[in-house]
């Protein structure tokens, strides 16, 4: 394994572990116990948090923004495919350009950097999104956009490797620093979302 | 001094030790799952329109996101590493006075704890609940607004948030009880006070006995009606909590107390909260929490009572009766943070010839304005009324003549709108519509008294 690849397994192992004290941290500030007695089931409200919650009706502000959220989902499944073959590299195990998986990944990456674009000329375009945003906001989205690009540069040509491995330890060191983390934080508040309304009835919502 | 600057006062009289002292206030009130809300947010924006006040002002500082901004940017720096290592990077900021001031005018004048926001954030981010940790340690730190606080302070000092006299409570329930009599025909019709051992106990809002009686009349000609052992205490009757809104367990929990002593005293079996968003959501759900005791007995709302009256054939209505159009206002504590959805819908559909529901209702309804304390914090009165506009179009658009609202708060915000947006609506409570639809009792329809129809 050559130095680019040690590195992103150290940059990975720290990301990871740097997101875990971030989680146990947060969990440190304590579950108070609970003494009103549940009108509705918390599992059932994490379920549906989980579940029909993210699908593009159960919410307003996505059924009235589905170019947004069709961009936002085209990003993650373009981020994940990324993640996806950088795995694959680790492991000598590149897929075969001509492939279909090489080609069904490159849709995914194709339209993750689509999405990734898409949210940014979003972000500066929207006066009240550009009012909303910190410079964090930025290099997140380059910073993982890149990461896609250089994926599916790197399906077409070995030549983007090297840059695809560099920019995966940036990326990977960046992530407990800026909004990345919610790929943690995202799961934890869910659940807390899910538990507090779903104790209260109020999950599953009814419409 | 006003009220406004007396808060201004405090506000520019914070010294380093205050503000430290507030932060250690606000980390007490976060809990894990508000320390992880505080670092999921992405900006996605897509809260914008979920608020009432930003759909009405399109400001920045309006925009739920925004709200949480200057929390999280104050947790980020005090509380996070990357906060301290970067927060230029990562928007983080110290709590200073400009922070403070913030705070005040994120948690206190742009929100009303609706929790809408919380349902429409795409990453799952309880976003009131942060708010009100917000609220909490500025409640503490003294930087409330006054008269907010003055309503909370008459509570604890008099036992009620209008502080009405025990005398004039007790006559009130006496005249209200002979209008009862005169109105169901019946001279036996009582309203019981302190009946030991009773089946009930029903809880008022203050607002009741003060400016609206024929609202406790109607309760009490439902319970007459359904054959209920019931009873209204001499005491502790007040069912309003603005512990609530000052979000601070210490108010919260000594006003709840007043409640749990007369359940105590008169060993009543249910405790009955009468149509009071804010006051169920204190009762049921937060008291337990706040006295860190679990109630030994169950806390319904009114509108569950009548509608079990219903299901068990104790209550008899004509939808003739009521023939204008009528719509529902769903308050944002009793339905989205109190889990009472249904209830208040099949008692009116029972109740009215022609019932349409707004668009959006239920857990999403909006709220109409006056909740998380706004009706009583004069200096935002304007910010109010204009968030009120988007509550006011959604009734315009039903067609309705009247709005049927189970909360006394938003009664009293929706009347304000009727004005402000040339409405003519009239607004009545559920247990109204009830009254004026029973047919078992010989009732004269309950006067228009909240409201004028425009013909």
């Amino acid at each position: 394994m050559d130095a680019l690849r040690i590195g992103v397994v150290v940059c990975g192992l720290g990301a990871g572990g740097a997101l875990a004290l971030q989680a146990a941290r947060a969990r440190a500030y304590g579950r108070r116990p609970l003494y009103a007695p549940a009108a509705g089931s918390a599992a059932r409200g994490v379920l549906y948090a989980f579940g029909p919650g993210m699908s593009p009706t159960a919410k307003e502000s996505t059924r009235t923004h589905p170019w947004a959220y069709a961009l936002g989902v085209a990003y993650h499944l373009g981020v994940f495919a990324a993640f996806g073959c950088l795995l694959l590299l680790l492991f000598d195990a590149a897929p075969d350009p001509a492939g279909i998986p090489a080609r069904a990944f490159g849709v995914l990456l194709f339209a993750g950097v689509l999405g990734g674009l898409g949210l940014l000329v979003r972000r500066y375009t929207t006066a009240h999104l550009r009012g909303l945003s910190v410079p964090d906001d930025a290099v997140a989205n380059l910073l993982t956009t890149g990461f896609v690009a250089l994926a599916a540069a790197r399906l077409r040509s070995p030549a983007a490797e090297p840059a695809l491995l560099a920019t995966a330890m940036l990326l990977l060191c960046y992530v407990p620093l800026g909004k990345i983390r919610h790929c943690v934080f995202f799961l934890v508040s869910r659940r807390h979302l899910g538990r507090h309304f779903g104790r209260r009835g109020t999950f599953p919502l009814r419409h | 001094m006003s009220e406004i600057d007396a808060l201004e006062a405090r506000l520019a009289a914070l010294t380093d030790e205050d503000l430290s002292r507030g932060l250690d206030l606000f980390r007490a009130k976060l809990g894990g799952a508000e320390a992880a809300y505080l670092q999921t947010c992405v900006r996605c924006g897509l809260c914008a329109d979920a608020c009432h006040y930003h759909r009405t002002d399109h400001e920045l500082a309006s925009i739920p996101a925004h709200k949480l901004a200057q929390v999280a940017a104050v947790f980020r720096a005090h509380f996070t590493a990357a906060g301290r290592l970067a927060p230029g990077l990562t928007g983080a900021r110290r709590f200073d006075r400009d922070m403070a001031r913030a705070w005040v005018e994120a948690v206190f004048g742009r929100c009303s704890l609706c929790g809408r926001c919380s349902l429409n954030c795409t990453t799952g981010i309880h976003i009131s609940a942060v708010l009100k940790a917000a609220r909490g340690a500025l409640t503490e730190m003294g930087l409330i607004p006054p008269d907010l606080l003055q309503v909370v302070t008459t509570s604890l000092e008099t036992g009620n948030n209008m502080g009405i006299s025990r005398d004039d409570w007790l006559e009130t329930v006496q005249w209200i009880e002979e209008e009862m009599q005169q109105d169901v025909g019946d001279p036996a019709a009582r309203i019981p006070v302190d009946k030991q051992g009773a089946r009930v106990l029903f809880t008022v809002n203050p607002r009741e006995p003060k400016f609206f009686p024929l609202c406790l009349q109607a309760s009490a000609t439902v319970f007459h009606a359904a054959g209920e052992d019931w009873t209204v205490a001499s005491e502790g009757w007040d069912l309003t909590n603005y512990g609530l809104f000052s979000a601070s367990p210490a108010h919260g929990g000594a006003i709840a107390a007043n409640l749990m002593a007369s359940m105590d005293r008169l060993g009543c079996g249910t405790l009955v909260i009468g149509e009071c968003g804010h006051g169920f959501a204190a009762a049921r759900w937060e008291a337990a929490e706040w006295l860190q005791k679990r109630p030994g007995f169950r806390i319904v709302s009114f509108l569950e009572l009548m509608e079990e009256y219903f299901q068990q054939g104790r209550l008899h209505v004509d939808p003739a009766k009521i023939t204008e159009r009528a719509t529902l206002h769903d308050p944002c504590n009793t339905v989205r943070h109190g889990g009472i959805i249904e209830p208040q819908r099949a008692i009116l559909r029972r109740c009215l010839a022609d019932f349409v529901e707004m668009t959006p209702n239920r857990a999403e309804n909006f709220c109409c304005g006056g909740g998380g304390g706004q009706l009583s914090m004069s200096r935002y009165r304007q910010k109010r009324l204009q968030s009120g506009g988007v509550k006011a179009e959604q009734i315009r658009r039903t067609g309705a003549r009247l709005v049927v609202a189970p909360c006394h708060n938003c009664i009293d915000q929706l009347m304000e709108l009727n004005r402000e947006y040339k409405l003519g609506v009239v607004i009545k409570t559920v247990a109204e519509v009830v009254a004026d639809a029973l047919v078992r009792t010989p009732a004269q329809p309950l006067e228009e008294h909240h409201g004028t129809i425009a013909r």
